[in-house]
């Protein structure tokens, strides 16, 4: 078969793209449309209008929402840079050739393959003031640890979540950065031993250097899953105490589904797409970088 | 060949002969799954109903609770609708104005409307139609535990007339939370954040003079952030403040442990109140302070316009809504029974039943959540306020903040 052989290029781009058309990129411009009308849930008996900018100018002024996207904002700044170093870290550490290292492969990535929800519901209870963390901290500090309610709490209650998400994801990273590892041949090591590097070097100038690309890939996914941010605090918190937890994807449901709002949340849907968009060419610009030096 | 030929025939025949026995109206009904034994009793009436007449054949459609909303406004949007469905309480107003339901009340006749319970009607009527009729309706007061009562000499009412007074209700919550078996005088069951919120405490901010919104008109603004719902969400604010109930209980045991003294929920915890406390339990009516108000509504059955044969339909609200039947699922789910007939020939609820009072209730001083195509944000909005001032937010400046998003709704729904 001829590589630029239309006909063939064509057929096996189909089912790929009509699936694309069909659930991603249709859906998208109809949220586009309805983002300038006043569409409900349950139907207007004026039937749907189109409202111009309205929608836009409402979530200017949307505290709820910059909530939102502030916690969007410090959940991606705190989670990010700490999941990809423990990544590495475990990475590393399960790539030492000893005996059982499978296991502790197989261990940290069992969070991973747990579905989000259950991983929700069970962190719910070990954060209870009566639960197991709790009473873990009572009992190696003799009982001179109060119980604190970790998802009540306006202080307490994000980092939890943060805690948790990534403990989490931290083993599909892990899984990543360890194929990456097993990529850089032997040979380099062998060569700096010879040179009389130690392992902090051999670390600094061969291992991080060979990990780059797969670095930024790992941060940019991990980038844009810690802004759609939403099972963990749906199940856990709901988005309280006092918003404390409360994130953009939330607000667009709940504008959404609890409020019947399909216009006003389609207009969020939107900002909050160009958003990410900024934000991923920026990366894609650090990408390509790094691409060109190597 | 021609074996199958004549087998074909024959299929073909039989198809078209018992088309025309089938002569009857088909009509398909939703129906949220909720708990087994109202499942049950929706079972097995459609059933019978099928049974004893050949003219309308209902088809039950059952869908899970969880979704069961979603799902309808699918539907309704894809004008997809069934015959007869299912409502939960507050969408109804939503769904009426929206043209999708048919209005029932020139199919009742004079003394049906008089033998509904005025919360049924006052629940499913918007814009002078009535559009839902549920077959029971919901009873919330406070239950309390005589043992703790009697310890602290209590006075224990019995009827409406009779309830404690606001000086007397704090005298009393004052005296149960000095006793020692007593960790919490009060349960409010604050970990069911949601509808439970504006079901359950709305009520005390009508008992201090406010409400949700000004219901004439449709406005919040000077209702919910009024100077007496100031000082009700203050009040509610004060019992967590004190000690007197726990703003996070790890679960819905505290009363049943006997840890809190009285709590404030519907009929349906009747059961497990029962079999954990016995004969110490006994059913409060709601306080009275500047006036005295407590919850109501519940499921609800509606014909939709989506439907070609209305009158088919009402013959099954007919059949489910007849007094025997309503007994039989208010027998199953422990919920006030819709009618008064129904009412006289329940065990629980009849006179001096153990739960008449909530029948009481629902005649006198029962106030019917706000029935406007708003009221999913006026729900959300009040919750989130209630939420966010119980665990430490300033009590005005929440109720001003859901105010606004509510009176926002009005305005883009042009109702206001």
């Amino acid at each position: 078969m001829l590589r630029n052989d239309k006909k063939s290029i064509i057929t096996f781009m189909l089912p790929a793209s009509i699936l694309l058309l069909v659930f991603m990129i249709l859906p998208f411009l109809m949220a586009f449309g309805l983002s300038f009308t006043n569409q409900r849930l349950i139907e207007s008996p004026r039937g749907t209008q189109f409202i111009g900018m309205t929608n836009y100018f409402r979530a200017i002024g949307d505290n709820l929402f910059k909530t939102g996207l502030k916690n969007n904002t410090i959940f991606v700044l705190v989670v990010v840079p700490l999941q990809t170093s423990l990544a590495l870290a475990l990475a590393i550490l399960v790539n030492i050739k000893v005996k059982g290292n499978k296991i502790f492969r197989a261990i940290f990535f069992i969070p991973t393959v747990t579905t989000m929800v259950v991983v929700s519901v069970i962190w719910s209870f070990l954060y209870h003031p009566d639960g197991l963390i709790n009473g873990f901290l009572t009992t190696i500090t003799f009982g001179a640890w109060d119980g604190i309610d970790f998802l009540n709490n306006t202080t307490t209650a994000f980092p939890s979540i943060m805690l948790m998400s990534m403990w989490q994801g931290v083993g599909f990273q892990m899984l990543i950065f360890l194929a990456a590892l097993q990529e850089i041949p032997d040979s380099f090591y062998e060569a700096a031993d010879i040179d009389g590097a130690n392992t902090w070097q051999k670390f600094l100038y061969i291992t991080l250097p060979q990990l780059k690309h797969t670095t930024t890939f790992v941060i940019i996914s991990t980038t844009i899953l810690a802004f759609r941010l939403f099972t963990q605090v749906y199940v856990m918190t709901g988005g309280g105490p006092q918003n404390s937890t409360y994130t953009a994807m939330l607000h667009i449901y709940n504008m959404a589904f609890k409020r019947l709002n399909i216009g006003y949340s389609s207009a969020l849907t939107v900002i909050f797409f160009l958003i990410i968009l900024v934000i991923s060419i920026f990366q894609r610009f650090v990408l390509n970088d790094t691409e060109e030096e190597v | 060949m021609s074996k199958r030929l004549v087998l074909a025939l024959t299929f073909v025949l039989i198809l078209m002969v018992s088309a025309g026995v089938m002569a009857q109206t088909e009509i398909t009904v939703w129906y949220h799954s909720g708990r087994g034994a109202e499942r049950e009793v929706t079972r097995d009436q459609v059933e019978r109903f099928n049974e004893m007449q050949d003219e309308v054949f209902v088809n039950l459609v059952e869908l899970p609770e969880g979704s069961y909303n979603e799902q309808v406004q699918a539907a309704a949007v894809a004008n997809d609708l069934p015959d007869v469905l299912d409502l939960d309480g507050p969408y109804v107003a939503n769904y009426a104005w929206s043209g999708y339901l048919h209005p029932l009340e020139d199919f009742m006749s004079e003394e049906m409307k008089e033998d509904f319970l005025p919360s049924i009607m006052a629940q499913g009527t918007y814009n002078d139609h009535v559009y839902a009729l549920g077959a029971f309706d919901s009873g919330l007061a406070f239950w309390g535990n005589r043992k703790y009562l009697e310890a602290v000499d209590a006075r224990i009412p019995t009827s409406v007339d009779d309830a404690w007074t606001y000086d007397e209700f704090m005298q009393i919550v004052k005296d149960l939370q000095a006793l020692e078996e007593v960790e919490y005088a009060l349960d409010f069951k604050m970990f069911d954040v949601g509808e439970w919120y504006t079901y359950g405490f709305s009520p005390f901010f009508q008992a201090f003079g406010a409400d949700l919104i000004d219901r004439d008109a449709n406005q919040a603004e000077g209702t919910l952030n009024g100077e007496k719902a100031i000082a009700a969400g203050k009040w509610f604010k004060s019992l967590f403040e004190d000690g007197y109930a726990n703003p996070n209980p790890p679960g819905d045991t505290e009363f049943i442990n006997e840890v809190a003294a009285l709590s404030w929920t519907g009929h349906w915890n009747y059961n497990p109140y029962k079999e954990a406390l016995g004969e110490d339990l006994v059913l409060l009516p709601a306080p009275k302070f500047e006036k005295q108000a407590t919850g109501m509504g519940s499921w609800a059955w509606s014909i939709t316009n989506n439907s070609d044969n209305p009158e088919a339909a009402w013959k099954f609200l007919e059949f489910v809504l007849q007094p025997e039947n309503i007994v039989q699922m208010t027998d199953a789910n422990g919920a006030v029974p819709a009618r008064s007939s129904a009412v006289e020939s329940s065990e629980l609820y009849k006179e001096d039943g153990d739960l008449s009072l909530f029948v009481e209730q629902l005649e006198t001083i029962a106030v019917p959540r706000p029935v406007t195509p708003a009221y999913p944000v006026i729900t959300d909005a009040f919750t989130t306020a209630v939420d966010n001032f119980v665990s430490g937010a300033d009590v005005e400046a929440e109720l001003d903040k859901a105010a606004q998003e509510i009176d926002q709704e009005f305005q883009y729904l042009g109702i206001n």
